[in-house]
């Protein structure tokens, strides 16, 4: 026999108020992860258009496109936990101007080399910071017991880890190129 | 072990880790409170989706818990909750803490700062025994209620792996018992469980109970750290990477993996019971003394896949000889022999999915089965509980919780996705067993799409006897060729009898 309870049951940490305070704190690392990838995503753009090897330029380009499907299923991150992404897409170029100056302030800083293999090895870096930031809004996801998290963050970083290697072997690649040899590709 | 950690370790064994009371968001709700839950995973929780025998009566009384792994009651009443910190996988993780809800109703939590996460709790004498897992030694550290001192007590247990430890449990005898599996899934480390234990515990191996003679036979597998894909090859007994050679033997350890002790209650005078017990996590003694274990099968994937070998129960027989005297453990079979007494090269255990076992014992020890039950193949017997009183029937039956399968992860076979995912009562006697609470169907709650059970992980009476509380680990998937653990999805189910 079994029969629903009449008793009072204890909720651990899943009344409105403090759920809604741990929503809110997901939201403010989606802001993050909002940030981190529209920056990578215009890296990415730019730096397509800086190299000539056609293979690299078209993978690049490949991964331009993806990277602006994956941006847009943040704003569903957002509203699965109810939140608005407006706010932050409202200040994101001016985020974005800020975040090309550091990528800049690097380069400058970085032996005087000419050509895109720079622009390369940051993107290599962007990469890894997205992949980072979307394993944590996975995290974010399980700790919430919010599986719809996970049917958006588990695909893209399965997209991204690829994305990470091919940015890493042609990051590695082209480096004896340009440091040696000083040579554009 | 790693020279920096090892040095590392010596300095900081004897130090206590930051632990104490919490302030946690708690709330006191109506039942229909648990008709819509904010987690999606389990918005549900219902106890008309369960089913328990006839006179019996199941309710939820605490709902939001994440990733619990045991718990138990000190003799006034108040109830202790396990929350693992990190478990199965190792995220999300979680604030490894321990929910108390005292007999006024009054909530608070204590919560400890240490990697990895306690996996079980007992109460004796105003404080609470614990075993926690976390870099390369399980521990067993007791807290004190009262003035909050924490003491280490046991911190040699070979870990860094795959298994869990066991316990502790207190016997009639004032003795305490406890367990640590085995550091390897499959007796080889190997690149097949989760990737994370190899980065953090790099020479992390398995240790045996008894000298032992090793057959030579290793097992060549990518190396997963490494950027490249050479193969490398492995032995049982060894860190990955590092081949055995025929006839070479391995010294026995009274702090081995796989091992059952008993102890003074202050951690002195250990004494090894058992080893080659791959995974003795469920512990329970019964009013005459008698120990029995819950032990896991191996599994049937990756480069030493075994085929069905059973869920089991073990009696560990020595628990009955006087303390101190037991001189050569018992052995129960891992890495070599499965609980039906087969070795894992037999016809029967030949896998169809992953490369099939050979043995690593050469003349192994003298097997110390039959077990006490055989369960399914991978129901992942849990935690257990002897009845102890008529109050609520089925006087010194043992309860085992079966946390239920990992399959397809751990095996290809489709009649495993529904082994497990309940809770069976056994007269440990007679062998006899059957369902005491299940859902109206096999299977977790997540695949039924209704409000039921979902994994039971540990169970206990209450100290009037009257209640038999089932602690249920919550939403844990196998999608996308891993396993998703959800927090803040846990149940803890309360069972009395009406009639």
């Amino acid at each position: 026999m079994t029969d629903s309870t009449q008793n009072p049951v204890v909720l651990v940490e899943l009344d409105e108020a403090n759920w809604n305070r741990f929503l809110d704190r997901a939201a403010r690392w989606f802001d993050n992860l909002l940030v981190v990838q529209s920056s990578y995503r215009q890296l990415l753009e730019d730096t397509a258009g800086k190299i000539a090897e056609f293979h690299i330029r078209a993978y690049l380009q490949e991964m331009a496109e993806q990277a602006k499907a994956h941006e847009q299923q943040i704003d569903r991150l957002y509203h699965i936990i109810g939140r608005d992404p407006s706010t932050i897409r409202q200040g994101l170029g001016t985020l974005l101007g800020k975040a090309d100056q550091v990528v800049g302030d690097l380069m400058a800083a970085s032996s005087g080399l000419a050509g895109p293999w720079q622009d390369l090895h940051q993107l290599y870096l962007s990469c890894t910071n997205t992949l980072s930031a979307f394993g944590v809004a996975e995290q974010l996801g399980l700790a919430l017991g919010l599986p719809e998290i996970i049917d958006i963050t588990f695909p893209v970083q399965l997209d991204k880890g690829r994305d990470q290697r091919l940015l890493q072997e042609f990051a590695l690649e082209m480096a004896g190129l340009s440091i040696l040899y000083r040579q554009a590709f | 072990m790693n020279p920096v950690y090892q040095e590392k370790y010596q300095k900081e064994r004897g130090k206590p880790f930051p632990i104490g009371p919490q302030n946690v968001g708690f709330a006191q709700a109506s039942a229909e409170a648990l008709c819509k839950l904010p987690t999606t995973a389990r918005p549900v929780v219902n106890a008309q989706d369960t089913k328990v025998p006839d006179g019996y009566t199941v309710e939820a009384v605490m709902a939001g818990i994440s990733l619990p792994n045991d718990l138990t009651f000190a003799p006034d009443g108040t109830l202790f909750v396990l929350e693992g910190g990190s478990s199965w996988p190792t995220r999300p993780y979680m604030p490894a803490r321990i929910i108390r809800q005292r007999p006024s109703g009054e909530v608070d939590a204590i919560q400890m700062d240490i990697e990895g996460g306690p996996r079980g709790i007992a109460y004796r004498d105003g404080e609470l025994y614990i075993s926690i897992k976390g870099g390369y030694f399980t521990r067993i550290v007791k807290y004190n209620l009262e003035t909050g001192q924490l003491t280490t007590l046991i911190d040699q247990l070979p870990n860094g792996g795959w298994h869990e430890p066991g316990g502790p449990v207190f016997g009639p005898d004032g003795l305490m018992y406890f367990g640590q599996g085995s550091v390897s899934q499959q007796g080889v480390v190997l690149p097949q469980g989760f990737m994370v234990d190899m980065a953090k515990h790099p020479t992390a191996h398995d240790v045996p109970g008894q000298d032992i003679t090793l057959t030579g036979h290793n097992y060549w597998s990518h190396d997963p750290l490494a950027p490249f894909p050479y193969l490398v090859e492995t032995g049982g007994f060894k860190p990955f990477k590092t081949p055995a050679q025929a006839g070479e033997v391995v010294p026995g350890q009274r702090f081995c993996s796989s091992g059952v002790w008993r102890s003074k209650p202050d951690g002195t005078d250990v004494e090894l019971l058992a080893w080659g017990v791959r995974n003795p996590f469920g512990m329970a003694i019964n009013e005459g003394g008698a120990l029995y274990v819950s032990d896991n099968d191996l599994e049937e994937y990756g480069h030493r896949a075994v085929a069905q070998d059973p869920d089991r129960i073990w009696h560990i027989k020595n628990a009955s000889q006087p303390f101190g005297s037991v001189q050569t453990p018992d052995w129960y079979g891992f890495p070599d022999i499965c609980a039906d007494g087969l070795p894992v090269d037999h016809p029967s255990h030949v896998p169809i999915k992953g490369e099939a076992a050979k043995p690593i014992l050469k003349d192994p020890p003298p097997w110390a089965g039959p077990a006490a039950y055989l369960e399914k193949p991978h129901s992942a017997m849990a935690k257990m509980a002897f009845c102890p009183s008529d109050a609520f029937g089925f006087k010194g039956d043992l309860f085992a919780c079966e946390w239920g399968t990992m399959a397809p992860l751990n095996t290809p076979r489709q009649e495993a996705l529904t082994h497990g995912f309940k809770v069976i009562r056994l007269n440990v006697e007679t062998g006899q067993a059957e369902d005491f609470f299940t859902n109206q169907s096999p299977g977790p709650a997540s695949a039924l799409k209704n409000g039921g059970l979902e994994r039971p992980v540990a169970c206990q009476f209450s100290p009037d006897g009257r209640s038999l509380y089932v602690l249920d680990f919550g939403v844990a998937v196998i999608k996308n060729g891993t396993l998703l653990a959800y927090a803040h999805t846990g149940v803890l189910w309360k069972i009395t009898k009406t009639a």
